[in-house]
């Protein structure tokens, strides 16, 4: 059977349903946020939205063993376009995360994260050791992270650089390590946490920080966004202000309503229920990500899976953690529901491998 | 490429991962809980907030005009520029300050209004810059794109027609000071409002400001107002506006023209104060207080600097000198000894005395002016005959000299209330005792030729002098005639106060009233040499000292000179009182001053040459007045 057969035949209807659905929360909500003043996003998500279903088609069909072979050149080109972000990138607000490619901008650090699942899971798929893994094991695999996180880290992009380190956790925690391997390296990240601090922390991160510990030390400046999306949320009440209606969006208190603070407008706009319904999708998402992963045949599989729900879950939990105000301002953007070329070809092409491996559980 | 998977090992880890995953969503839903529902309430609040925006609505402050109804204080059209805090970081202060070329002195007490409305006022529009001028206002519009949260709002200023005149009855404004805000229970004043400070101004306050009006509107996250239907839906069942109600009206007793003749005689001499009454009613026809402050510049535009150079001019341009400083009246008191020798019949009229230029008592000399020879009451007056007085001070005795001083008002404040009016002092033997110093009769010499420790402000001298006028009727000075409403209705006429009436023996006040016209009509009078020709006029001469002379440490002042009068004899009309601050002597200074004074009223065209006609003192209100 080709590809497309196949996906016919097998095709996942839960992870279908859950990606149309937030999809459309994601476009409904960008008009929302941005019918006061353009529609040009809406018009440019829907373009995003065609080429990445494309995507998704693509990585749904292909033969999961061309991403196998192909994972390390394909590592290989994300670092490579990292690097590129660095010498020639686009600056915006003062970081430098973007790349000129045919007139679009495109954000590299976003594929990458997909791309680092891919080559981990190639590693683990190959690394002979089975069990009870030591340092000497995770070596590897924390050096094929340590390069884009550095590689982020430069733009400077806290948020993507924090995502993929806790990727690559998430992954390693399914893999058995040795009770002493773990307690050293949490000793590490301890011992090493003052050097980040003073080294790699830029002021305006530590001032977030800050002000995230203590809202009121700056109520004009950095808290001012954090301030902003807490009243957004909370003043959606139990059923919202209803569609459209959402005050602290529609008269822009709301910071970056579109990319990194859009489930602030929806839950202002939906209220509780709305938003636990929202989140409720999400859960599901990232279950059937887990079960899939829980019923892979090979280690690609399900490191793939688990990879790519690690994704879509802590992207989902440091957006919503952030517009509530539950932890510092990081931009993350949510899946699906943010707007963004790359955000949204990230996503797809993830669904889409989530979708691959559906396929192929039960293709055999 | 398929290896074998340890399943059941896996199996354990991933129900692990499921329930991190379900307990993580688990504490989202917890704080979306906390936030929209357990705090939902008070958020919707906060946010509302946000977008609602109350402007208030500034009232027109009543008009003042003078007893002819020409306008002396009204309104002029200026630009206010208003911002609410929130909207104003900054980046775009600073932007702001510099495109206005706002002084530093005026641009840190804006930087300061903002700082200190940012924690309380944060949604209320906050006035940053009184009064823009044309430049400024045309910066302000090219900047709006890039400023859309500061607004040009055009607003009525306060505006002091005539300038300096009637500077201290008129007075000035100056914005609500943090204290103000702070003591004001009833709400009646709002942040950067400007209030009363001087004068009628302050005095009137209440009848004057009007009530303030609001408008409330729905404003985006950059401060802009919208105005779309949607926008609009938000105020809700909200009044959107209460208008404005404008201030009451007021209507001076004070003439334009007369005022301003008063304040040219003052201009001779560095500084000085005078009023002109209405001998029939106590109202003040004129009241000059000299040097004066420019309102206008006094109100809301001072600057530290000029308020410096107001308030270390040695002149005191910020004293009402008619009501709020204390002086010896010198002779002009003497009326008041000679009324109470003969009406309690301790002397007569016609008791001689001889003046050799001084007089012996104790181990002092007491000093006259001159050697008057053989003087009695009638001449000891016209001729200021101090040892005439001091002979009569002895018989008359401090606490009578003090019963009858107060009789006429002298040694309290007249009830005006204006300008913090001072009393004056009329000392006795019990506050002598008081005090502790043994009384000396020295104390009563003193006080009978208005020396010692008597003290009293030209309004009290000339509420006295318009009572002699009138037959012993003394009136509480008025100040405003009528309060009316801004559509020109009479909403509290003043009727003239009778504060008392006094008895005096008709003898006693013919033969007063003929020395003071002796004063001025006598050759030997003091006052004979400023007589008009044609013009009866009653006064008398004082020659104050202010420190005494010999006093070898202190640097020896001018006397202060005073001129109290009436006119025209026949049929009093109006009192008039002159002081000059250290002027020296009396019939040399302020004597002329008063003549002109009295000359320029009776006639007008006359005194005053180059100025147009004036319209009859008593003429009633109508050509000058706004519609």
């Amino acid at each position: 059977m080709t590809g497309w057969g196949k996906l016919r035949a097998h095709f996942d209807w839960p992870l279908g349903i859950c990606m149309v659905v937030l999809v459309t929360v994601g476009l409904a909500n960008l008009y929302s946020a941005t019918a006061t003043t353009t529609l040009t996003l809406v018009r440019q998500q829907l373009g995003w939205l065609v080429l990445g279903f494309g995507v998704f088609l693509v990585t749904a069909t292909l033969d999961y063993r061309l991403f196998y072979r192909l994972a390390y050149p394909l590592y290989g080109a994300g670092l490579l376009a990292l690097l590129l972000v660095l010498l020639v990138g686009k600056s915006v607000n003062a970081s430098q995360r973007w790349l000129e490619l045919f007139g679009f901008a495109i954000q590299p650090s976003e594929p990458m994260k997909v791309l680092l699942i891919l080559a981990l899971a190639k590693y683990l798929h190959d690394d002979p050791t089975v069990e009870e893994r030591t340092l000497r094991h995770v070596l590897i695999p924390f050096l094929l992270v340590l390069a884009p996180v550095v590689l982020v880290l430069r733009q400077p992009d806290l948020g993507t650089a924090l995502l993929i380190l806790l990727l690559f956790v998430s992954i390693m925690l399914l893999t058995k390590l040795r009770l002493r391997a773990v307690l050293t390296l949490l000793l590490a990240v301890i011992a090493a946490s003052p050097l980040i601090w003073s080294y790699v922390l830029r002021d305006y991160q530590k001032r977030r920080i800050y002000t995230f510990l203590d809202p009121s030390s700056d109520p004009g400046g950095s808290g001012w966004h954090s301030r902003q999306s807490i009243l957004a949320v909370g003043s959606g009440g139990w059923t919202g202000k209803g569609y459209l209606q959402g005050t602290q969006n529609r008269l822009h208190f709301l910071p970056e309503r579109w990319t990194d603070f859009p489930f602030a407008v929806w839950a202002e706009e939906w209220g509780f229920l709305g938003s636990v319904a929202l989140l409720a999708v999400y859960v599901v998402l990232v279950l059937l990500a887990v079960r899939l992963a829980s019923q892979a045949r090979d280690r690609f599989g399900a490191v793939l899976c688990v990879g790519v729900a690690a994704l879509l879950f802590w992207h989902t939990v440091f957006s919503i953690g952030m517009v509530t105000g539950t932890i510092p301002v990081v931009g993350v953007t949510l899946p699906f529901v943010s707007y963004g070329g790359s955000s949204m070809m990230t996503t797809m092409c993830a669904t889409g491998l989530l979708m691959n491996a559906s396929v192929r559980r039960s293709s055999y | 490429m398929a290896t074998p998977v340890n399943i059941p090992e896996l199996q354990r880890r991933y129900a692990y991962l499921v329930v991190f995953v379900l307990l993580v969503f688990g504490l989202l839903i917890g704080r979306l809980w906390q936030l929209q529902v357990a705090r939902g309430a008070a958020y919707r609040a906060a946010a509302a907030d946000n977008y609602l925006q109350e402007r208030t609505i500034a009232a027109a402050r009543g008009a003042i005009f003078d007893r002819a109804g020409r306008l002396l204080v009204g309104v002029r059209p200026s630009f206010d520029v208003y911002a609410a805090p929130r909207f104003v970081d900054e980046p775009a202060l600073e932007r702001f300050l510099r495109e206005l070329r706002l002084d530093p002195e005026r641009a840190r007490a804006v930087r300061r209004r903002v700082a200190a409305a940012r924690a309380t006022r944060r949604n209320q529009r906050l006035l940053l810059v009184r009064d823009i001028d044309r430049d400024q206002l045309a910066q302000l519009e090219m900047l709006k794109p890039e400023l859309p949260a500061f607004d040009a709002v055009a607003v009525a200023q306060r505006h002091y027609l005539h300038g300096a005149v009637a500077a201290h009855l008129l007075g000035y404004m100056s914005e609500v000071t943090a204290e103000d805000l702070a003591h004001d229970a009833r709400g009646r004043f709002q942040a950067g409002q400007l209030v009363g400070r001087y004068g009628v101004e302050r005095l009137y306050e209440d009848q004057l400001r009007g009530v303030t009006g609001v408008e409330r509107v729905v404003v985006d996250a950059h401060g802009r107002r919208r105005h779309e239907s949607w926008a609009a839906a938000l105020l809700g069942g909200q009044p959107r506006r209460v208008a404005p109600r404008a201030g009451n009206t007021l209507v001076l007793t004070i003439d334009l023209e007369l005022q301003r003749r008063v304040e040219r005689a003052l201009r001779r001499y560095a500084s000085g104060a005078a009023v002109v009454l209405e001998v029939e009613t106590g109202r003040v026809l004129a009241t000059a207080s000299y040097p004066a402050f420019d309102a206008n510049l006094l109100t809301g535009r001072l600057t530290p600097q000029q308020a410096r150079e107001l308030l270390d001019d040695p002149g005191r341009p910020l004293l009402d000198k008619v009501f709020r400083e204390n002086y010896f009246p010198g002779s002009v008191f003497k009326v008041v000894t000679a009324i109470a020798a003969v009406e309690d019949g301790i002397a007569s009229w016609d008791e001689h005395a001889t003046c050799k230029g001084w007089h012996a008592f104790g181990r002092r000399v007491f000093r006259c002016s001159h050697t008057h020879g053989k003087v009695d009451l009638h001449r000891a007056l016209a001729e200021s005959c101090n040892v005439y007085f001091y002979l009569l001070a002895e018989r008359v005795g401090l606490d009578r000299l003090a019963r009858y001083a107060r009789l006429f008002g002298l040694g309290a404040t007249t009830g005006v209330g204006l300008n913090g009016e001072v009393g004056g002092f009329i000392p006795t033997k019990a506050w002598y005792a008081q005090r502790g110093r043994p009384f000396r009769l020295g104390f009563t010499l003193n006080a009978a030729i208005g020396q010692g420790s008597v003290k009293v402000t030209p309004i009290q001298v000339a509420a006295l002098y318009a009572a002699l006028a009138n037959g012993g009727r003394l009136y509480a000075p008025q100040i405003v005639e009528r309060i009316e409403t801004p559509a020109g209705e009479t909403l509290q006429p003043f009727q003239p106060r009778l504060r008392r009436g006094i008895q005096l023996r008709p003898e006693t006040l013919q033969r007063l009233r003929a020395a003071l016209v002796a004063v001025v009509e006598d050759p030997k009078g003091t006052g004979h040499e400023s007589r008009i020709e044609g013009l009866s006029v009653a006064g008398k001469t004082g020659t104050a000292q202010v420190i005494r002379r010999g006093f070898a440490t202190m640097r020896s002042l001018e006397d202060h000179s005073w001129f109290a009068a009436y006119a025209p004899v026949e049929a009093p009309q109006i009192a008039v009182v002159v002081l000059i601050e250290n002027g020296g002597q009396a019939a040399k200074v302020a004597a002329p001053v008063a003549m002109e004074i009295v000359r320029s009223y009776f006639a007008p065209a006359v005194a005053a040459p180059g100025s147009t006609t004036a319209p009859p003192p008593r003429a009633g209100r109508g050509a000058g007045r706004k519609p």
